[in-house]
């Protein structure tokens, strides 16, 4: 790179373009960027001119080749779905979890296994009422953990309660967050020691990703509560064509289409919709909503996956066949339209993408065809 | 000596005072019963003296909620026969004026003496401004003492002449009169009796008929302008060189002349009243001189009233000379009519007026010269562990994060420094005493005509009792929407601690009744919360929803003036770990001492890391919070969050 950037830069080029994907991981890295609500602001030139701010950021220059070595040590083989060892439908078999998950509750099930474990000491996660935009919550037991569960389709910042854990003295996180969330985290994790390094580095034990092909805006939390007419929103899913809002008194749906305006704009520059650089993937199955997909990536992935399924924690069973296409389907259409859209110079360029990766995205069919 | 002074009951003992303490004197000897005022340098002492005072010598005495109040309290009270005073600043008589021109013409009974204490150069004020135009523009006689034994024993005459003629009578002072010490003869304190009452037939209006009357009142003081007791004259008689001066610029005036060797040529008439003008004095004086030299502060206002006293006797001062401000002789470093009087200014300006050498005295300007870049550089700032740094900090913070350039107005009060660093230059407006709330107001409408920034006004709470109420009535009223943040510190801090409606406590060390912030906008019916703004990010979380929803709102945020909140209790102790600080290796560019800028949060150069003044820290622990590393750590105490 030829000048060095810090948070001017990161603010002209990533938040006030409007490229910004609110992952929060920025914020609290240092007193002068900050979140509250869904947003994420530089508030005070530090005077610096360059910064780990902009290093992180999963908007600004990523290099997916070098991620992918970094990360798993290789290049990638699949080059829609990123690494992987395993992918295979999952869901909790404890009951808490399986109830409260937003499908099978892999999620929490994961979350609340490293804490019982002791293979982390806090988790960093989205939580409160689910008609409310999320705020972050750095759990430390199995309730807490619990009582985030369910998916809320907005971009909350919740990154920034990493550095707060830390700060606080947790020092080893388990981390959910969606793609643009593990894409900062491992950004974070890659960087050099050196003035500003964040003591949270060393500090993020585990990362779990979400599947996410787009986030809404806040507003979307007003539609929700008028739909729902007042009564308090207990569960919020997309299954397909419709955003469905469950009450006390019944469910209500919307179409997409009602909601497609409030689409961050960010997120349609989003190459990565099943988190690649996660530990583990969690989505939907798109097909059975008591299953989650499962795509474990890393090698401590498949240690805690294997662990979790010995002990009985989570069960696993083989992706249906004829499912598994329409899941590369979707995921290489989303990249290739992000793909179109960054070629027309939207994004700042930010994804920096080898000629390689590029070529094999558009030729793979892999198993999709 | 200070309060103690006022106590002395032995006629004829000299004690030293202060300006304030001697016009407080003067007002006691002179058997007030009712005293009223609302804080404002560089005055604020009189009243707080006489507060403490009022119980022993049996009068009334109240800070006011304003000044209009203040003086309407004060008028009634002279309705009423007892002797009253009302202390203000000049800001304060801008308040004040529409009754003060009310009250001028209705006419009033015991005698009614208004205080202003103007402050050339702004030494404790926002603006400069020469209240002697608003006093004559309210048909006041105005006098000016150039002592704190003339201001004492001008209190007593002006009472009696404000009962002589009916009017209100100013009493000029500036701050180098209030804040000045002198030897002040005492006289007596007498025992009054008194049993106010309005008679059946007394009425106090102003209808415009009397315009004519207030005119002849005027008159009548003119005429004996020139018998006035404190007008002065010393120099050689039929001197061709007349300065013309009064209030303090006397003192300036009369030590460059001795400067300058020209006791002999130069004349210097001091006038002890400067409207009505002691005409026959002046002509008399005037006709034999060549030079007229003006010099006063802050602006030309006795240069102007004298030359045109001059052109109407134009034909027999022929060929005077006028030399002052509009000629530009008289001027400080920022030019005429800016700034305060020096006796090097005036030596300056007579010297090339009477065509002798002068240059300053270099000895002092030398050692300034070496001093100077050994003197750290100093911005204003808020105090060690001021509670409106963190309030502005997060105000600011939410602002970003809500993205909108919403527009912040500010007030009058300690957080009007809040235009420069230490407020993070976050203040976009600056006026009078509520002003910001008035202006809020009118930006919270322009909604529909495309205005989309939200709107901040920063008040604090004596400046909410004193002028914000009316525009938060007509804010509900009309429909404006914008965010007051009141920055309770629970005192008058700006002017040393006053107490104020939402207090408890009244100038005469009462207890009353409290009248806190959020309950009066609840009556109002504004939506009202209350949050303390050491915790800094769960305001700017507060502040970052409340700007998400239309309407008026209030966030009162409320934590003890930190001058007041050290005296009290054992405190702990707040340092730097500097094991864990990590200096400029963090990334925070020194964000504590550089940035948040707390006057204790200094840096330790040898180490190369934060450290705390520990002497200057007064233990708020803001800095702890916001410390990135965890580094700023507490001590024993009463830990506060
Ligand atoms: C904005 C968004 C969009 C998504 N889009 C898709 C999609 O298109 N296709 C798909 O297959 N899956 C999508 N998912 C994932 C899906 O909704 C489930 O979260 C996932 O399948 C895990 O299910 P679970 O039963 O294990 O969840 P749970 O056990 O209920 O755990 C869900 C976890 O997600 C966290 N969480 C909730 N909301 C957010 C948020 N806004 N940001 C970060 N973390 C959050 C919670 O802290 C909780 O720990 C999306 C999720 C989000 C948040
Ligand atoms: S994407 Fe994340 S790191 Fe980048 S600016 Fe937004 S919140 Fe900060």
């Amino acid at each position: 790179m030829s000048r060095k950037k810090g948070s001017l830069d990161l603010k002209q080029e990533v938040m006030d373009s409007g490229a910004c994907a609110n992952c929060g991981l920025c914020a609290g890295l240092c007193p002068y960027i900050k979140a509250a609500g869904e947003r994420v602001a530089l508030v005070h030139p530090c005077g610096l001119e360059e910064g780990n701010c902009y290093r992180l950021c999963p908007r600004t220059s990523t290099d997916w080749e070098q991620m992918d070595k970094r990360v798993f040590g290789r290049e990638r083989v699949d080059h829609v779905l990123g690494n992987h060892r395993e992918i295979v439908f999952a869901r909790s078999l404890q009951m808490d979890a399986a109830e409260k998950g937003q499908y099978g509750g892999v999620v929490s099930a994961l979350a609340a296994f490293l804490l019982e474990q002791g293979r982390v000491s806090g988790a960093v996660l989205a939580g409160g009422p689910a008609g409310e935009a999320p705020r972050a919550v750095v759990a430390t037991n199995r309730d807490e953990v619990l009582a985030c569960a369910g998916s809320r389709y907005s971009a909350s910042p919740t990154l920034s309660a990493v550095h707060r854990a830390v700060k606080e003295g947790i020092n080893s996180l388990a981390v959910v967050g969606r793609p643009c969330q593990v894409l900062a985290l491992r950004k974070m994790q890659g960087l050099e020691d050196g003035p500003g390094y964040p003591p949270a580095v060393d500090k993020v034990e585990f990362v779990i990703g979400l599947f996410c092909f787009w986030s809404l805006e806040t507003g979307i939390y007003d539609l929700l509560n008028r739909k729902a007419g007042g009564q308090r929103i207990l569960k919020v899913d997309i299954p397909q064509d419709f955003l469905t809002i469950t009450t006390a008194s019944g469910s209500a749906n919307i179409p997409v289409d009602e909601v497609r305006p409030l689409i961050r704009p960010a997120c349609r520059l989003c190459f990565d919709p099943t988190s690649e650089f996660a530990d583990v993937s969690v989505g939907s199955t798109e097909y059975d909503p008591r299953w989650n997909t499962l795509i474990v990536r890393s090698a401590k992935g498949k240690e805690i996956v294997d662990a979790a399924r010995a002990r009985g924690i989570i069960e696993t069973r083989a992706y249906p066949e004829e499912r598994l296409p329409l899941l590369y389907q979707a995921v290489r259409n989303k990249k290739l339209r992000v793909l179109q859209a960054l070629e027309s110079g939207q994004g700042a360029g930010y994804l920096q993408l080898t000629g390689q990766y590029r070529e094999a995205l558009q030729r793979e069919r892999g198993m999709n065809q | 000596m200070s309060f103690l002074s006022l106590l002395v009951n032995e006629p004829g003992r000299s004690v030293l005072m202060t300006g304030n303490e001697a016009v407080a004197r003067g007002a006691i000897e002179a058997g007030i019963g009712y005293a009223s005022s609302y804080p404002g340098s560089p005055t604020a002492e009189i009243l707080g003296n006489l507060g403490r005072l009022a119980g022993d010598y049996h009068f009334y005495a109240e800070w006011s909620v304003n000044e209009k109040v203040a003086l309407e309290g004060a008028a009634a009270a002279s309705f009423a026969g007892l002797r009253s005073i009302c202390i203000m600043k000049p800001n304060g008589v801008n308040v004040a004026l529409d009754s003060l021109a009310s009250i001028s013409q209705s006419g009033i009974k015991a005698g009614l003496v208004l205080v202003v204490g103007d402050d050339p150069a702004g030494h404790s004020s926002t603006n400069e401004e020469d209240s002697r135009y608003l006093e004559k523009l309210a048909h006041m006689p105005i006098l000016e003492p150039s002592t704190p034994r003339e201001a004492k024993e001008m209190t007593l005459a002006a009472f009696e002449l404000s009962e002589k003629i009916k009017l209100p009578v100013a009493l000029r002072c500036v701050t180098r009169v209030c804040h000045a010490s002198g030897n002040v003869t005492v006289g007596e304190i007498a025992g009054v009796n008194r049993k106010p009452a309005i008679g059946k037939n007394e009425r106090f209006i102003t209808v415009k008929f009397l315009h004519a009357l207030q005119e002849a009142k005027l008159n009548q003081v003119r005429r004996m302008a020139d018998a006035w007791p404190f007008n002065r004259y010393a120099g050689p008689e039929n001197a061709k060189t007349l300065v013309i001066t009064a209030g303090a610029s006397f003192m300036y005036a009369r030590e460059a002349v001795k400067e300058l060797g020209l006791e002999g040529e130069v004349g210097i008439l001091k006038l002890g009243i400067s409207w009505p003008l002691p005409e026959k004095t002046l002509l008399g004086r005037l006709k034999t001189a060549e030079k007229a030299v003006f010099i006063e502060e802050v602006e030309p206002f006795i240069e102007e009233n004298v030359m045109h006293l001059a052109a109407q006797h134009m034909m027999d001062l022929y060929p005077l000379q006028f030399y002052g401000q509009k000629s530009g002789h008289v001027a400080g470093p920022s030019g005429p009519g800016i700034g305060e009087m020096n006796p090097e200014i005036v030596a300056m300006a007579l010297a090339a007026v009477c065509g002798v050498n002068y240059s300053p005295p270099p000895g002092c300007d030398e050692s300034v010269k070496k001093l100077v870049p050994k003197v750290p550089q100093r911005d204003l700032a808020f105090c060690a562990g001021c509670p409106h740094r963190a309030s502005f900090w997060a105000v600011k913070s939410a602002l970003a994060l809500d993205g909108r350039d919403g527009v912040v107005l500010g007030d009058i009060g300690c957080y009007t420094m809040g235009v420069g660093r230490t407020g993070f230059n976050l203040l976009q407006t600056v006026h009078a005493m509520g002003s910001g709330v008035g202006m809020a107001c009118g930006l919270g409408k322009l909604a529909d005509y495309g205005f989309n920034q939200p709107v901040v006004a920063m008040v604090g709470d004596s400046t909410f009792y004193h002028a914000a109420i009316p525009a938060l009535v007509n804010a509900r009223y009309n429909k404006s929407s914008f965010l007051l943040v009141v920055l309770d510190n629970e005192t008058t801090a700006m002017t040393g601690h006053q107490p104020h409606p939402g207090m408890g406590k009244n100038a005469m060390g009462e207890e009353v009744v409290r009248m806190p912030v959020e309950s009066v906008a609840e009556g109002l019916g504004i939506p009202v919360s209350v949050h303390d703004p050491y915790d800094v990010e769960g305001t700017t979380e507060l502040v970052f929803h409340l700007l998400q929803s239309e309407g008026t709102k209030v966030l009162v945020l409320r934590r003890a003036c930190a001058l007041i909140a050290a005296k009290g209790t054992k405190k702990p102790r707040v340092y730097v770990d500097q094991e864990l600080c990590i200096g400029d290796s963090c990334g925070c560019n020194r964000f504590c001492n550089q940035t948040f800028s707390c006057t204790a949060n200094i840096w330790d150069v040898k180490n190369n890391k934060a450290v705390i003044d520990e002497v200057v820290c007064n233990r708020c622990q803001v800095c702890v919070s916001l410390c990135p590393r965890g580094a700023i750590k507490v001590e024993g105490g009463e830990q506060i969050g």
